[in-house]
C-alpha cells in the first residue's frame, strides 16, 4: 500500500515538473507558433543568474523573482533579434517550421556555451526556500514534501494566471491571433511583431520559473534540463498544445505513467513509456487530448 | 523526352563524380579519407531527412533512432549472422525501410508539432531497448567489421581508403536512387503533398499512402546511412545514437537547403568541417582551460544561427536572389 | 533554366573548393617513431570535457598537464618535454572514434593516456586503428573488465580496478561485517551494473531483491523515493549498494533524506559514485554522508597527511590553477605519474614497443599514490588489482573502515579475495620520478 501511495505521490510532483515546462513550451507555441528547444537553455540560463542572486543575498525569493525577469528580458530579446529576422525571411513551406527549431537548437547550444564559460562546468545546488523533508502522516514518512506542495501551487497557479491572461484579456486576444493568423492580425491593427515578443517574454518568464522551481531538487549545470525539455515536449503534445489546462494534464499523464511503469513493471521503462504513451494518445486523438482538428498544420 | 535527357545527364554526372572521388582518394592522406567518409554518411543522412522533410513535409526529429535501426540491423548480419559485409547493408536498408513502414503508418495521422513530439520520443527510447538484449551487446555494443580491402588493391590501400571508398559508393548509389525518383511522378506527388495537402488529396492523391511512402524510403536511406556511420566507427552502441545527431541532420539539411538534394554534399561537410574548424581555432588562439573547452561548441552553435538567421532557405537560394536582381537590372 | 545550372554548379564549386581547402590545409608529417622528437613528447588523451559527463571527468587532463608541467620545469623525460594534447569527445562513441583518429593521424601523438567510458573507447580503439599502428594504450580510465582482453586491446594497459573486483571487495565487506542484514543493490544498467553484477555473483553473494537497474539518466527524485519505499518495508538495517555515478548516489541519498530513512539503510556507495566533496556540492547533508561506506585503491583526497596527496595538491596549487584538489585531480595526476616513469623505464631511445615491454617489465614496481598493489606483467594488462574499504565522514573525507587500513586484492574472475601485505613504494623526491 505505501508503494502505491508513493507512486502517487511521486507522480504527483514529476507531473509538476514536467507541467512547469510544458507550459513554457504552450506558451511560446501559442503565441508564436514556434517549438521552442532553447526553452531548456534559457531556463538554466536564468536559474545561474538566480543562483548568483542566492549568493549575494541569501534569499531564494529574490532569486526567483529575478530569475522570472530577467527570463522575460532575456526571451524578447531572443525574439526580437533572432526569430524576427528568420521571420522576415521564411514565409511557406516545411521551413517555416524547421527554421526556427534549427535556429532555437542553436540558440540551446550558445547558451549552454556561455553558461559554461561564466560559470564553469561544475555543478551547483541551490538550496530549496521551504524544507524538502516529507511530511509526517500517522506517523510515517510520506514521499512529498512541503517543496512539493509549493511547487503544485505555483503550477496551478501559473497555469490560471497564464489562462486568464491568454482567454480573458487583449493582449490574450493580441497573443493568439498574431500566433494563428498574422496576415489577418496585421490587418485588424494588431502590431504582430511587436505582440510575439510580449509572448516570448512570457514563454521566458514561465521558464525562469520554472529552472527555480525545478533545480532545487535535482542540481544545476548547463545540461540540467535537458531531459525536462524532452519530457516537457512529450507532456504538451499529448495535452494538444492548445491550452495550458492541456499542458498540465498531459505532464500529470506522463509522470503518472513513467512513474507507474517503472515501479511496477520495470525499471527500463522509463524512456520508452514516453514514446508508448504519446503514440497511444495520438493514435485516438492526433491533435492531442485537449486540442482540436483545426489547429493542426504548420 | 526532355525527362530521357535529364536522368541521363544526372547519371552521367554521378558517375563523373564517382570517379573524381576515386581519383582523388589516391592523393589525400588517410585523415582527409576518413574526414571525407563521415561527409559522405552525413550527406546520406542529410538526403533522408530532405526526403522526408523537404520533399513529402513531414518533420522527424527522431532520424538517430532509424538510423540506429539500420545499424544494428547491419551489425548483427555481418557478426551474428556472417553474412557479406554489402549483403549487412542492403538489410541495414531494408530493416530501417520496413521499421519506417511501420513508423510512417503511425505518422501519417499526425502533422507538425504532434510528429515532432512523437519522433523526439522515439529517438530518444530507442537505444536504451539496446541495453535490454543481451544480444545487442549494451554499451560495448556489436562489432561491425567489414573487413579489410580484397587483395588485389594491394597491401598499402589503407583501411580509411576503404572506408571512403565504400561510405562514398554507397552514398552515391543512393542520393542517384533518390534524385531520380524525387525528378520522377513521384517527386512531385511529394512536393504536392507538401505545398497543400488539401489540393493535393482533391486532386486524387491518396495522402496516407504517399506519407507512410515517403516515411519508409527516408528510413531506409537513413538506416544505410546508420551503418555506415557504424562501419567507420568499427561497431554499434546505444550512445552512438543520441538526440542530439538527430538535431544535427535537421541542422545540416536546413543550413545547405531543405528543399533540394544539390545541398547535401555541403551539408555533410558543414557537419564535419565547422566543429574541425572550432577546434583548430581554439587551439591556435589558446587561453584559460574553460575558455577552450567551451569554445568550439559555441562556435558551432553560432555558425549554425547565423546560418539559418541568413539564409534559411539555403545558400542556392542567396544565389538564386542575386541572379534575380542581375536580370532585374 | 539557367537558375537550376547556376545553382548547382554553385553548389558543386563550393563544395569542390571546400573540399580542396581541407585537403590542401594539412601535410602529414612522417617521424620514425611519431610524435617523438630530441626535445618532446607528444601524448594524446580523448575524454569528455563539456555534456554531463564532463562534469566529473572534465578535469583530468587539465590535472595530467599541470603534473606533465610540473615535469617540465624539472627536466623533463631524459630532456624532452611532455606535451598533452586533449580532444572533448563528449562522451560520444563517434566523437571519441574521430577525435582518437585525429589523435593519431592529426596530432602524430605518441601515446594515448587516460582514455575514458566503455562505449567511447571500444569503438575508438578499432576506428582509430590502434592495434594495427601499435599505439600504446596508456592507463585508461574505466573499470571494464573487458579492456583487458589482450586479443581485442593488445596495446591497452587498465589502471583502475575493474568493476568486478570491487564488487568481489564489496561482497566480502558485508559479509564480514553485515552478514545477518538484508542487501540491494541499485546499478546502473550498463557496463558499471553488469560487470559489478557478474562480480557479486562470483564472489557469491546473492541480494535479497534482484538488482535494481536502472538506464543512464533515468534515475529521478521520483525513482529514487520509489525505490527506496519498497526497501524500507525490510526489517532490520539492509545495506544498500550504489552502483552508479556520483550525481545518482546524490539523488539517492537526497531521496532518503526527505523519506526520513538515512539511518534506515547502511549505504555502500561503490568508488565510481562516492566522490563525497560532490555529494555535499550537490546538496547532500553532511550528516548523511556521515558513514556511507565506500571503497577506494587510492588515498583520499583530503589526507594532507599521505605524501603523495601532499606533493599533488603543490602541484595542483601551482600549476592548475583555480581548480580545487580532489579525488579526480588525485587520479589524473597519479596516472601522469606513471605515464613519466614508463616513458623513464623505455629508455632515451623511445619506441612504442619499447614502452608497452617497459610497463610490463617493470610496471609492478612503478610509484604510485595507490595502496593496492599493480599488476602489470608480460601475460596482465591489469592495473591496481584490489581495493580498501573506506568510510565518509561529515567533513566529505574517506577514512579507513573500522579504523585501520586493511587492503584487499583480488581478480575479475573467481579468484578468492585476499588480504594483502603489500606496502607501496616510496615517493620519489619531489615527485620526480628517477627511475629507468
Amino acid at each position: 500500500m505505501t508503494q502505491f501511495i508513493t507512486a502517487v505521490l511521486t507522480s504527483l510532483s514529476s507531473g509538476a515538473i514536467y507541467a512547469l515546462m510544458s507550459i513554457a513550451l504552450v506558451l511560446v507555441w501559442r503565441s508564436t507558433r514556434v517549438i521552442n528547444f532553447a526553452q531548456a537553455g534559457q531556463a538554466v540560463l536564468t536559474t545561474y543568474i538566480g543562483y548568483d542572486l542566492v549568493q549575494k543575498t541569501g534569499s531564494y525569493w529574490i532569486a526567483l523573482a529575478g530569475a522570472v525577469i530577467s527570463g522575460a528580458i532575456i526571451g524578447a530579446v531572443i525574439d526580437r533579434f533572432f526569430m524576427r529576422p528568420i521571420f522576415k525571411r521564411v514565409k511557406t513551406g516545411p521551413i517555416v517550421m524547421i527554421a526556427p527549431v534549427v535556429a532555437t537548437l542553436g540558440l540551446l547550444g550558445i547558451i549552454q556555451g556561455l553558461i559554461g564559460f561564466k560559470w564553469g562546468l561544475t555543478s551547483q545546488s541551490i538550496e530549496a526556500p521551504v524544507s524538502t523533508d516529507g511530511f509526517k502522516v500517522m506517523g510515517t514518512v510520506i514521499a512529498f514534501s512541503r517543496f512539493n506542495l509549493l511547487v503544485l501551487v505555483f503550477v496551478s497557479f501559473a497555469m490560471l494566471l497564464l489562462t486568464l491572461l491568454f482567454q480573458r484579456t487583449n493582449i490574450g486576444l493580441a497573443l493568439r491571433a498574431s500566433a494563428y493568423s498574422p496576415e489577418i492580425a496585421r490587418l485588424s491593427g494588431i502590431k504582430v511583431d511587436t505582440v510575439r515578443t510580449l509572448g516570448w517574454a512570457i514563454a521566458g518568464a514561465s521558464g525562469g520559473l520554472a529552472g527555480m522551481l525545478y533545480i532545487p531538487g535535482y542540481f544545476l549545470y548547463p545540461n540540467a534540463m535537458d531531459l525536462l525539455l524532452v519530457f516537457g515536449f512529450v507532456a504538451a503534445v499529448i495535452g494538444g498544445l492548445e491550452s495550458l489546462f492541456g499542458a498540465v494534464a498531459g505532464a500529470m499523464i506522463l509522470g503518472f505513467s513513467i512513474n507507474f511503469a517503472t515501479t511496477y513493471i520495470s525499471g527500463k521503462l522509463f524512456f520508452p513509456t514516453a514514446f508508448i504513451v504519446l503514440v497511444l494518445v495520438l493514435l485516438v486523438k492526433p491533435a492531442g487530448l485537449f486540442g482540436s482538428k483545426k489547429s493542426r498544420g504548420a | 523526352m526532355l525527362k530521357g535527357t535529364q536522368s541521363k545527364k544526372r547519371l552521367v554526372l554521378f558517375i563523373a563524380f564517382g570517379w573524381a572521388l576515386l581519383i582523388l582518394s589516391n592523393q589525400v592522406g588517410d585523415l582527409k579519407l576518413y574526414q571525407g567518409s563521415f561527409v559522405a554518411t552525413y550527406a546520406l543522412a542529410i538526403t533522408s531527412i530532405i526526403l522526408l522533410t523537404g520533399y513529402s513535409g513531414q518533420l522527424s526529429l527522431g532520424h538517430s533512432a532509424l538510423m540506429a535501426v539500420g545499424a544494428y540491423a547491419g551489425a548483427l548480419s555481418i557478426f551474428n549472422a556472417g553474412l557479406n559485409p554489402i549483403v549487412s547493408l542492403i538489410i541495414a536498408v531494408l530493416a530501417a525501410g520496413i521499421f519506417g513502414l511501420i513508423l510512417g503508418v503511425i505518422a501519417a495521422r499526425l502533422s507538425g508539432p504532434y510528429l515532432a513530439g512523437t519522433t523526439l520520443a522515439l529517438a530518444v527510447s530507442l537505444p536504451t531497448l539496446a541495453n535490454q538484449f543481451s544480444i545487442l551487446g549494451a554499451e560495448e555494443g556489436i562489432v561491425f567489421d567489414v573487413g579489410p580491402a580484397p587483395a588485389r588493391f594491394g597491401e598499402d590501400f589503407s583501411q580509411y581508403k576503404w572506408f571512403f571508398w565504400i561510405s562514398s559508393l554507397a552514398a552515391l548509389i543512393m542520393v542517384w536512387f533518390i534524385a531520380n525518383l524525387l525528378s520522377s511522378r513521384y517527386g512531385r506527388t511529394f512536393k504536392a503533398l507538401r505545398d497543400n495537402s488539401i489540393a493535393a488529396e482533391l486532386s486524387g492523391i491518396n495522402v496516407g499512402r504517399v506519407k507512410v511512402m515517403a516515411f519508409a524510403l527516408s528510413s531506409g536511406v537513413a538506416g544505410l546511412s546508420g551503418a555506415l556511420l557504424v562501419m567507420l566507427i568499427s561497431g554499434v552502441s546505444p550512445s552512438a545514437f543520441p538526440l542530439s545527431l538527430s538535431f544535427a541532420l535537421l541542422t545540416g539539411a536546413v543550413v545547405t537547403g531543405l528543399y533540394n538534394l544539390k545541398g547535401v554534399i555541403l551539408g555533410g561537410l558543414v557537419l564535419v568541417a565547422i566543429p574541425e574548424i572550432a577546434d583548430s581555432l581554439v587551439s591556435r588562439i589558446g587561453g584559460s582551460e574553460g575558455f577552450t573547452t567551451t569554445l568550439p561548441g559555441f562556435l558551432v552553435s553560432a555558425l549554425l544561427i547565423l546560418a539559418v538567421v541568413f539564409t534559411p532557405n539555403g545558400p542556392g537560394h542567396l544565389i538564386k536572389r542575386k541572379h534575380h536582381k542581375q536580370k532585374v537590372l | 533554366m539557367i537558375r537550376n545550372k547556376s545553382m548547382r554548379r554553385a553548389s558543386l564549386v563550393s563544395a569542390i573548393v571546400a573540399t580542396g581547402a581541407m585537403v590542401l590545409s594539412t601535410l602529414p608529417a612522417q617521424a620514425a617513431t611519431p610524435g617523438v622528437t630530441a626535445t618532446e613528447i607528444k601524448l594524446g588523451i580523448s575524454s569528455p570535457l563539456t555534456g554531463s559527463a564532463g562534469l566529473s571527468y572534465g578535469k583530468v587532463p587539465g590535472a595530467m598537464k599541470a603534473y606533465f608541467n610540473y615535469i617540465n620545469a624539472n627536466g623533463g623525460v631524459y630532456g624532452r618535454k611532455i606535451t598533452l594534447i586533449s580532444r572533448d569527445d563528449k562522451y560520444l562513441p563517434t566523437a571519441a572514434a574521430t577525435q582518437t583518429t585525429n589523435l593519431i593521424l592529426k596530432d602524430n601523438v605518441f601515446a594515448l593516456v587516460g582514455a575514458l567510458g566503455t562505449a567511447t573507447h571500444s569503438k575508438a580503439y578499432k576506428a582509430a586503428a590502434l592495434a594495427k599502428n601499435n599505439v600504446p594504450d596508456l592507463f585508461i580510465n574505466t573499470g571494464f573488465s573487458g579492456f583487458t582482453d589482450q586479443t581485442k586491446y593488445p596495446t591497452t594497459f587498465m589502471v583502475l580496478p575493474t568493476y568486478a573486483m570491487e564488487a568481489k571487495v564489496i561482497a566480502k565487506a558485508i559479509k564480514d561485517n553485515f552478514a545477518g542484514q538484508a542487501s540491494f543493490l541499485i546499478a546502473q544498467d550498463d557496463e558499471f551494473g553488469t560487470d559489478g553484477v557478474a562480480g557479486f555473483k562470483t564472489a557469491g553473494h546473492t541480494f535479497t531483491l534482484a538488482p535494481i537497474l536502472y538506464p543512464q539518466g533515468s534515475m529521478t527524485s521520483a525513482r529514487a523515493e520509489a525505490a527506496l519505499t519498497g526497501l524500507s518495508a525490510v526489517p532490520g538495517k539492509p545495506v544498500v549498494v550504489l552502483f552508479g555515478t556520483t550525481d545518482v548516489t546524490a539523488t539517492i541519498l537526497k531521496a532518503a533524506e526527505k523519506l526520513a530513512l538515512t539511518t534506515k539503510f547502511t549505504w555502500y556507495a561503490g568508488s565510481v559514485g562516492a566522490d563525497a566533496n560532490t555529494l555535499l556540492a550537490l546538496g547532500v547533508k553532511p550528516t548523511t554522508v556521515n558513514g556511507v561506506i565506500s571503497a577506494s585503491f587510492m588515498p583520499d583526497a583530503k589526507d594532507l597527511t599521505d605524501p603523495y596527496v601532499k606533493q599533488f595538491a603543490d602541484i595542483n596549487t601551482k600549476y592548475n590553477k583555480g581548480i580545487t584538489f580532489d579525488n579526480y585531480v588525485l587520479a589524473a595526476m597519479n596516472s601522469a605519474m606513471l605515464t613519466v616513469q614508463a616513458l623513464r623505464a623505455a629508455g632515451k631511445d623511445l619506441t612504442r614497443a619499447g614502452i608497452m615491454s617497459a610497463i610490463e617489465a617493470k610496471g609492478s614496481t612503478f610509484a604510485s599514490a595507490g595502496l593496492v598493489p599493480l599488476g602489470y606483467s608480460a601475460t596482465s594488462r591489469i592495473g591496481y588489482n584490489g581495493y580498501w574499504v573506506s568510510q565518509l565522514n561529515e567533513k566529505g573525507e574517506g577514512k579507513p573502515y573500522g579504523g585501520k587500513l586493511v587492503i584487499y586484492t583480488t581478480d575479475s574472475g573467481a579468484g578468492a579475495v585476499e588480504v594483502s601485505t603489500f606496502v607501496r613504494p616510496t615517493m620519489p623526491k619531489n615527485g620526480i620520478p628517477t627511475n629507468s
